[in-house]
Order: C-alpha cells, then structure tokens, then sequence
C-alpha cells in the first residue's frame, strides 16, 4: 500500500529537481570534506547540543525555522507563525509534501512529539526555550498551536535545527529516547541523509534526493573527518583535502597564515547565534575572592585587548558589560564601567587600596588559585597573561589545568575553586545564554555551565524573571540595563572578550555562509565552483 | 614424551596461567581508572552545554555508574568471563565492535611497521658492523641516535609539509581518500598509498633500535670462540658473516621484535594522531578523556591478552630457532 505512494512522490520530486536544475546556475554535484573536531560521541542532536554534534545534525535534521545573518527568520519546516495579541498562543504553519528520509510523510504530529517529549524533556537547553509551552493543539497534519503560559519572546530565536531539531516521533516513540537507535542512524527531513559512520575516520552524508526544497542540495556528499592533531588538520586545509573548518578546527596561528593562499578564506560569520565570551567565574561564598571590590578590581586591570591581539591574533572584541555587544540590535546591551579595554592598572590598585587589602613586603595582597578551560593551548596562554596582569595589582595567582572530566567535577560540582577562566555561549538572546549563569535557581549542584559562582542577589532574580516574559522592546531594554547595572558591581563573573571565532575555507566552496548558524547550519544552498 | 606434545603440554600451562594475570590486570585497570576525577556523565553532560541533575542522575542509572564500585567491578567481570566486553555508552555501541573496527588499521601498520623496520634494521646494523669504524658505520650509528632523538609527531608533520605539501606524492592523512570512496582493487591501492608516511614515520623510531641492536649483537657474535674456529678452518669472511655470525646474531633481534609487538598493539598514539589514523591507540586516548571506563577496559584487555600469546609465541619459536633451550 505504501509503496506506489512513496514511489509516487520520488518521481515527482525527481521531476521537480530535474526540471530545477535546467535553470540553477549553481553546479550541482561533487564532494564536500569538512573538518569534525572532535569527533561526535553520536548523532543525536536532539539529546546533546555538544559542537561537533551541531556540524553535523543540522545537515540531515531541519528545524522549524533558520536564521539570516540580520536574525530575519527564513521558513524551513513551518511556512509561516501566528503569535495572538496576549502572546501566549503561537500557531506555525508547517510545510506540505516533507516526508522522513525512510519515506514517511513529516506531520504536526512530529512537532508536537518533538517539542514536547524530546525538546522538553531530554535536550539540554530545551526545558529553557520551551519553558512556557504548556501543550501543542494539532487540528490539521499541517498546522500545530503552541499553547503558552507566558508569553516567550526568546522562543522564536531557538527554532534552528541546530537548536531544536525536528525528530521523527514514528522512529522514538514509545522508547527510551536517551537510547534508542535513532541516535546513531539519524532519519531527518534535512538536504542530506545519513549513511555510513567509520569510527575514527569520518562520517558520511549523502544528498536527500527527496528534498523538499526544489533543486537542492546542489552537493552529492558531505564528508565529516575527524583529524585529531592541530598541524595536520592545517596541512590537509592547505592541500585542499578538506574545504571547510568551522570553530577554530584550524587554530588561529595557522588561519593567519593560510589566509594568505588565493584559494582559502577566513571569516568571521556565522556565530552571532553562539555569541561566545570568555570570562572569569568567582567562588563568591569562599576563598580569596568574595570581596565585589576584589573582582572589580581585577576587571579593572585586564588588559583585554592585549589578550586578543597576542593570544588569539586579533579576532576579539573586549567585553564591555555581562551582555555581549552583540545584543545591541535588540537594544539589550549597554557599556558599563570597570570594563577598561586595555587595563587601568593604577586605578585597579586604588580599588584594592582603598578596599584595605594591603600589600606585603613580597608586594603581595592576596593569593589564589586560577583555573583553566582546558579546551587548548590558547587557554593556557591567556591563563599566563592573567597570572601576569594580577601579579601587578599584587595578587599572586597559582595556574592550573586539568583534564575536562576533572575540571567539570570541580567546577560545577564540588565547587572546589577560586577563580575560573572560561567561555559560555550566550546565544541568540540573554534569557537563553546569560540567564544561566547568575540566577539563583541556577546554582544547581553537579550541572555544568551555570550558576558556579553560587552568587545570588533577590533583586536580579527578580529582574531575569522580568526580562524573560516583557514582550515589549523598550521596557525589556529597561529591565537588561538595570540587570547590566547589578552585575557590572557586584561582578559575579568578569567578562573577558566576546570570541571570535574563525571558519576556514576553500574558496572552491560557494554558499555556505548565507545562515546566521554557520557551520551549525544545512548546507543546502551550497554548491563547488 | 616426544617433543611436540612437550610442547603443546607447555602452550596449555602458559595459557591456563595467563587467565588469572589477565583477570588481575582487569581488577587492577578497574580501580586504577576509576581513581580518575569525574566520569563518563560528566564528559557527555559538559559536552552537552548544561544538562539538568536529573538528567545526569538518570544517565548515571543507566550506564550504571549509580552501583558500588565492587558491584560495577562484579558486573563487568561477570561479562567478561561471558566474553562480553560491555557497551560503550558514550559510543552507543557495543565494545567489541568499536575494538574489532578499530583493530585492522592498527594490525595493518603495525605490521608494515614491524617488517620495515625490522629488515632495515637487520641490514644496516649489519653493514654497519661489517664495516665497523670506518666512516659507512659512524653514518649508520648517527642516522640511529637521530632518527631515536627526534620526537615521533615532529618528523611526522616534516613528512606531511616534505612529500604531502611541498612534493604532492602522498595524502596528508587519514586512511582512505573519503571523497572518492574506492571499491575493490583500487581500495587497496589507495589504503597503501595512505600507509606509506605513517608507517615510515614509525618505522624510523624502531628502526633506529633494531640497527643499534643488530650492530652490537653481530659484534659480540664476532668476538666468540666459533669465529676463530672458522677463520682457523679457513673460511671466508663472507661465509663466516652470513652463515655463522648472522643466523646468531638475529635471535636478539627477533626476541625483540616479538616482544614488541605486542607493545605497539596500543599502537602509536602520536603517529596515529598526527596521521588521522583510525588506530586502537587513538581510541584509548580519547576514551581515556571521555572516561569511557568500559572501553577502555575493553582495549586494556586485548593489549594484555596479546601481549601474553605473544610472549608465548616468542617462547616456542626460541626453541626452534635454538635447539638448545628447552621448555618445561
């Protein structure tokens, strides 16, 4: 019965693509080798948002929408959305005629699934974005009603598939979602379908012939490899054996000099969705630095262009306040004081003077403890700078790196240090990246990347809960200047920088830069020259 | 009782006696590892961003990790006394087919590893002791000490910039060109082609060892009594070095290369890393970061199996290589 159904839709598809390629001007055809780093623990895009995950799930999985780089909202899986006059009812019109990669047709009855069995419950940010989603009404297979509590403004920058990719319910139902076999034989609606996984070696993705949107993907093959070490994964860049490499897989020093190749390009796109910032983390309940002053002090001193320019060659900009400039077109950021770009290092020490935090005869105030991300040598870089800077101001900083299962343990779990240097994602709004870090039912124990300062303050509990439901642009604007405000004295968390980070490509490669997800994005529109 | 059946007597003792060492080195690996701070969920939930606690603690159930360390310890030797090497969470796939996936790249360099360096090994610590203190012997003993100095990742990325880069003769990395996907003879072709710089690389480290070692053992065969014997009975130097001296002097040599063997099972985590190459070692490392317990405890368990059948191995081809030494 099935079976002259699908046959059907393949060789209309089939004509449809045909018919569409006789007016594309884009090549169709080829193999696209991108670089994987690391390589993924699975494929399940649904359950963990880990980075290697996301180069790789958004190419077989679509979302509900995407994202340009003016964070207009492009219609994937749902054509259009209605949101009532209250807020609290969001109605998507989903595209007709999307059918699974094994063939079944995609339906409201997936979206609801998704949003509220997978997303709600086992994705990592998911409870966060879908918070106020109380249910899904699904009156025809091509419409689903969000129904809300309050009102989520933030919830439509969260409907990427990178961010909330849309599963089918047939191949989770009914099991365990954390464990079913979907994970690692992913079946989406996206340009490419899963093939063939050599452990060690690559993953390889092959075109979705079915592909709802006419004449594309324009590339047969996209190949994910994982190379482990930094100099090879250059050399296979630089000898064209790979066309793309996203997050910083080609580390900066080497980007630099690649650049200058006629046949490769560096650039900066594609992660005003992530927003990156590296910052220092405070244990504000005990240890050395509790004292606000303390950490103003030492966001006083830090030299931050400096860091940019000599460690991580120049791609950067010095944080300015909690919220990164990025923020701005939504009018949530505002530069705030104790954030010098280049480090005021007498007026850090009249801080530290006047809070009576005297100097020994060693020129020493304090002593500490600074732990490091260990995510690389630039880390461990910017860790010596620090160690450095402080020692100016006369505090005296020990450095230490450990590996990511022991560093995880102690920072979120036992809260066993004093200072941290880090990076969190801020993502595409505060509510969904920022809030995380500094409310206080965000201290929870053994959970990563939140609340690991234990710092707590009523009044921006207050305020976050505020900013998360204000529809409205200009008091929501309001409410993010006063929570900029508490946190620039309070100083829970230092900023550092907003990091840059870089893709590099093979000029050979043409379209993949059009989505404000980057390489998180589905290369669909992507063609070889 | 013949000699055959002595020794199959003495093959069935060994093995019966590598069970309980390898069953030691299980236990011991067990709590070794998990002395290590964090674990599995900690990885996959970092990894993850930020997961919720509940989240982690049902993780936590389902791998397991919830249970008393002597209760994981009983569970996992229970599975290993079944022959089943447990599941890799992080993996989401069975042990045994993670190793088995990864066992033929290893096998396949170590092999080409082995052979190459240990015939040119052979041949230029011979040539270097046939011509002992002329200037052919100071080249070959400097081109040793080097090639042993130098650090393994660094003359890998030098071959990757001299013959992938500068000269395009070979792939910079990986085992197979992934954009063409090659089937049958060609595949052959193309995996060898993908060989060549790491197996050199490799090569060079061991082939530094068996030179110097070849070297010293042809000069201590020359120095025994049965080389004057020779020499009196009037025998050429040619056939005093290749029939007498050379036959002696391998069984050193041989010894070693059977011991390590086993030794480079675990592979060359270095070559294998800066070659992309899908190795056993490759997959320890990363598991070992991971704290993926299971598979690593999986991997361990090979290397000490082999390393006990090699060892064994080695014992039985002494006493055919020199029927002097008798096993008991």
């Amino acid at each position: 019965m099935k079976l002259p159904k699908f046959m059907n839709a393949v060789i209309m598809t089939a004509a449809i693509t045909m018919g569409g390629s006789a007016v594309q001007a884009q090549q169709a055809g080829g193999s696209m080798v991108f670089l994987v780093q690391p390589e993924p623990p699975t494929m399940a895009g649904y359950v963990s948002t880990s980075g290697p995950i996301g180069l790789l799930g958004p190419k077989i999985y679509d979302g509900l929408f995407d994202y340009d780089n003016d964070g207009k909202m492009i219609p994937v899986l749902a054509e259009s959305y209605d949101t009532s006059a209250d807020g609290k009812t969001v109605t998507f019109n989903l595209r007709k005629g999307v059918t699974w990669h094994d063939g079944k047709p995609f339906t409201s009855a997936d979206v609801q699934f998704t949003i509220m069995e997978v997303l709600k419950k086992v994705h990592p940010r998911g409870p966060n974005s879908f918070k106020e989603v109380s249910s899904i009404d699904t009156p025809d297979a091509h419409t689903a009603v969000f129904n809300l509590d309050n009102p989520a403004p933030y919830m439509m920058r969260a409907l990427s598939s990178y961010e909330s990719p849309m599963v089918p319910k047939h191949h989770l139902e009914g099991q365990d979602i954390k464990s079913a076999k979907l994970a690692n034989n992913p079946v989406g609606t996206g340009p490419f379908k899963f093939t063939e996984w050599k452990k060690g070696q690559y993953i390889r993705l092959d075109k979705n012939d079915n592909y709802w949107k006419e004449g594309r993907p324009y590339i047969d093959r996209i190949v994910g490899r994982f190379v482990p070490d930094a100099s090879t994964r250059a050399a296979a860049m630089e000898k064209g054996e790979v066309l793309y490499a996203a997050y910083n897989a080609i580390a900066n020093i080497d980007a630099v000099r690649l650049e200058k190749r006629d046949d490769i390009s560096v650039t900066t796109d594609g992660y005003s969705m992530i927003n990156p910032m590296a910052l220092l983390e405070f244990n504000t309940k005990e240890g050395p630095f509790t004292d606000a002053a303390v950490r103003r002090a030492i966001s006083t001193a830090i030299d931050r262009q400096f860091m940019i320019d000599t460690i991580f060659f120049g791609y950067g900009n010095p944080a300015t306040s909690a919220l990164s400039s990025n923020f701005a077109a939504t009018g949530l950021h505002a530069e705030m004081p104790h954030y010098p770009a280049n480090g005021d290092v007498a007026a850090a020490n009249k801080i530290l003077d006047d809070a009576g935090y005297k100097k020994d005869s060693d020129g020493v105030r304090l002593k500490g403890t600074l732990d490091l991300i260990p995510y690389g040598e630039d880390w461990r870089r910017a860790g010596e700078y620090l160690k450095q800077a402080m020692g100016d101001i006369g505090i005296d900083l020990e450095l230490r790196y450990e590996d990511v299962p022991t560093w995880l343990k102690r920072i979120y779990h036992n809260y066993d240090f004093q200072m941290n240097l880090n990076y969190f994602y801020q993502l595409s709004d505060p509510v969904l990246g920022v809030h995380r870090h500094y409310g206080t039912n965000m201290i929870r124990k053994g959970t990563h990347f939140v609340n690991s300062s234990r710092y707590s303050n009523a009044d921006l509990d207050a305020l976050l809960g505020a900013g998360m439901t204000e529809p409205d642009a200009e008091k929501r604007s309001a409410i993010y200047l006063d929570i900029q405000n508490i946190l620039a004295e309070d100083m829970p968390v230092v900023n550092l920088f907003e990091l840059e980070f870089l893709t590099v490509y093979n000029t050979k490669l043409k379209g993949a830069y059009g989505s404000a997800m980057g390489a998180y994005a589905s290369f669909g529109d992507a063609y070889l020259d | 009782m013949n000699r055959s059946s002595k020794i199959l007597r003495y093959v069935g003792k060994r093995l019966l006696q590598g069970i309980p060492i390898i069953l030691a080195i299980v236990v011991m690996n067990f709590f070794l590892l998990n002395l290590a701070e964090g674990d599995a969920v900690d990885v996959l939930a970092g990894e993850a961003g930020s997961a919720t606690p509940e989240y982690m603690a049902e993780m936590r159930k389902k791998f397991g990790l919830d249970q008393p360390l002597p209760v994981q310890l009983a569970v996992y030797l229970k599975n290993v006394v079944s022959l089943d090497l447990g599941y890799s969470f992080r993996h989401d796939m069975p042990v045994t087919k993670l190793i088995v996936d990864r066992f033929w790249p290893t096998l396949l360099l170590m092999v080409s590893t082995i052979i190459l360096a240990v015939s040119f090994g052979i041949l230029l610590g011979l040539y270097a002791a046939v011509n002992l203190n002329t200037w052919k012997d100071a080249m070959i003993s400097v081109f040793a000490l080097i090639t042993y100095a130098t650090p393994l990742f660094w003359v890998g990325l030098m071959m990757i910039i001299m013959f992938s880069i500068k000269n395009d003769w070979f792939p910079t990395s990986g085992m197979e060109n992934i954009a063409a996907f090659y089937e049958g003879f060609d595949r052959v072709k193309d995996i060898a082609h993908h060989l060549v710089l790491p197996t050199i690389t490799l090569s060079l480290f061991y082939l530094a060892l068996y030179t110097r070692m070849m070297r010293a053992s042809m000069l201590e065969q020359y120095g025994q009594d049965y080389v004057v014997t020779a020499r009196a009975k009037g025998l050429t130097e040619r056939r005093i070095t290749f029939v007498h001296v050379l036959r002696n002097a391998l069984l050193p040599v041989v010894t070693m290369a059977g011991v390590q063997v086993g030794a480079l099972i675990g592979g060359s985590v270095i070559v294998e890393s800066v070659f992309a190459w899908p190795g056993l070692g490759m997959l320890a490392f990363e598991s070992l970061f991971a704290r993926d317990l299971n598979l690593l405890l999986g991997i361990f368990l090979l290397s000490s199996a082999l390393v006990v059948a090699v060892n064994l191995i080695v014992d039985v081809i002494y006493c055919f290589l020199d029927p002097r030494i008798e096993v008991t």
